[in-house]
């Protein structure tokens, strides 16, 4: 009987590459990017099981636990920046951050621009009952 | 160009239909319908594993793995084409699931466990937790929208094409398939005639010139003494061919081609370089096959042979990884841990 080939799993993890390589150029919302850069990882880990069984060698299988362990920790610091950014801008758009590229570097446009944001709904008037509150009232969000 | 092209279509179509695909799907403020994406996609995939994939050795084997390999891409595709992050990110704990049945495939069950647990159980959670925590009301509408789709599915294209080019070239067997199918075409000859129909007449060549140009081509590609043999029992002892001596010859190098064959394309250690031989079958040696696992037998012996290899061979990238998260901790309760009064 013939061995399976290698050649296919290469191939997958190869297409798993050029997936999450795509994502990660093209998407606009920081955590769907950081998504696309845990694809590209999936691809890499199948490439690496794939040798390893191939080459009966447990090399690749430790190598994607080490994988495994570094990008449990690289999402962790990556979603607490993440939510860094998004206290400052109150939104995930990677877009907004224009002023971060280089001094020469021209902003990137829309090519068609976003809609605007609806206005707020206006508050109900209520007639005032009871006592004013001691604080102010605290937000919403706590993130 | 053109002969580039002539040689290699077969592997560049199914990317670029992919590509295509992945073009039309990728959200975008006016997208085409999605069902015309999801018919590229579908045509990619089909055409892919008719001209990609080459065949495996047993039936369950081989729809296990298209089915996975299926529903990875898929999964994949599908991460980038939904505009709602909560659904992107449960379309990459398919695409987990899916490679972790790969990995299964591959004879490792203790990794495929490990990544189903970390990734789809903790990591997918955190991000779906994250993207509900930062969201004013509801998916925005920059998610909507790409960056230079078109740009980026086309590089997306060149990285694929090429790695899928050089896969081809480093293991593919075709000629060698074709040159040993020549071999046991001698193994199997009756008569003197067969035999120098393949190889050529000896008495044809020059005095100097004593091998056949099939065992030059053999030699070009996969070196090893037992083509020498079989070149020498073709010139005979004092001029006269032995039939029975060629075709034992032959036979010999057939079986040794076909063990060559399987590690075709590999590359290994030179044999000076000390390799422990802790984890399994060291690089230095040349695998004849895929001989699983050097001590117990994988899969069952999968957890054993990880554990006598993480322990002998990789004991400090153990303790390191140990201190990557321990930092890793404490630097992500550091970035993300203060309330929003204590930046301002």
């Amino acid at each position: 009987m013939t061995p399976v080939n290698l050649e296919n799993y290469l191939i997958v993890g190869a297409l798993l590459f050029g997936l999450g390589l795509v994502g990660f150029l093209t998407r606009r919302n920081l955590i769907l990017m950081f998504l696309s850069a845990e694809l590209m990882l999936q691809g890499v880990a199948l490439n690496l099981i794939a040798f390893a069984r191939y080459r009966g060698n447990m090399g690749g299988q430790v190598f994607t636990l080490f994988m495994l362990t570094v990008a449990a920790c690289e999402a962790a610091v990556a979603l607490a920046l993440i939510v860094t950014l998004y206290r400052h801008k109150k939104s995930l758009d990677v877009s907004l951050w224009q002023e971060l590229r280089e001094p020469d570097q021209d902003p990137i446009e829309d090519e068609e621009p976003l809609p605007p944001a609806p206005p707020p709904e206006p508050q109900p008037h209520l007639t005032p009952a009871g006592r004013e509150p001691a604080a102010p009232p605290q937000e919403t969000s706590h993130v | 160009m053109m002969d580039f092209l002539r040689d290699y279509w077969h592997l560049l179509l199914p990317p670029l239909a992919g590509f295509a695909a992945i073009y039309v799907l990728l959200p975008k403020a006016r997208r085409a319908p999605a069902a015309l994406g999801a018919m590229l996609a579908g045509l990619a995939l089909v055409v892919g594993g008719v001209l990609l994939f080459r065949q495996a050795s047993n039936w369950a084997e081989h729809i296990l793995f298209y089915t996975f390999s299926g529903l990875a891409l898929a999964g994949g595709g599908l991460v980038l084409a939904q505009r709602n992050p909560v659904y992107a990110a449960l379309s990459f704990a398919l695409v987990v699931l899916a490679v972790c049945g790969l990995f299964l495939l591959n004879a490792a069950p203790f990794l495929m466990a490990a990544t189903i647990i970390i990734y789809a159980g903790a990591i997918v959670v955190t991000f779906l937790f994250v993207i509900m925590l930062a969201q004013q009301a509801g998916p925005s509408s920059a998610d909507a929208r790409t960056r230079e789709p078109f740009l980026a599915c086309v590089a997306g294209f060149v990285l694929v094409g090429a790695i899928l080019c050089v896969l081809d070239r480093t293991y593919s067997t075709r000629e060698i398939d074709e040159l040993l199918a020549q071999v046991q075409a001698v193994a199997q000859a009756r008569t003197l005639d067969d035999v120098n129909k393949v190889l050529g007449n000896p008495t044809d060549r020059s005095p100097t010139d004593k091998v056949p140009p099939l065992v030059k081509q053999l030699m070009e590609t996969i070196p090893d003494t037992a083509f020498d043999n079989l070149s020498q029992a073709w010139v005979g002892k004092k001029g006269t061919q032995d039939l029975a001596e060629i075709t034992k010859k032959a036979r010999i190098a057939y079986q040794r081609g076909r063990e060559l064959r399987l590690a075709h394309g590999s590359l290994h250690a030179p044999a000076n370089v000390p390799v422990s031989h802790l984890s399994g079958v060291p690089a230095s040696e040349a695998p004849g096959g895929p001989r699983l696992g050097a001590h117990e037998r994988l899969p069952a012996g999968n957890v054993a042979n990880l554990g006598r290899s993480l322990f002998t061979d990789y004991l400090v990238p153990v303790q390191m990884a140990a201190a990557v998260l321990l930092v890793a901790t404490i630097g992500a309760i550091a970035i993300a841990g203060r309330r929003p009064e204590g930046l301002r």
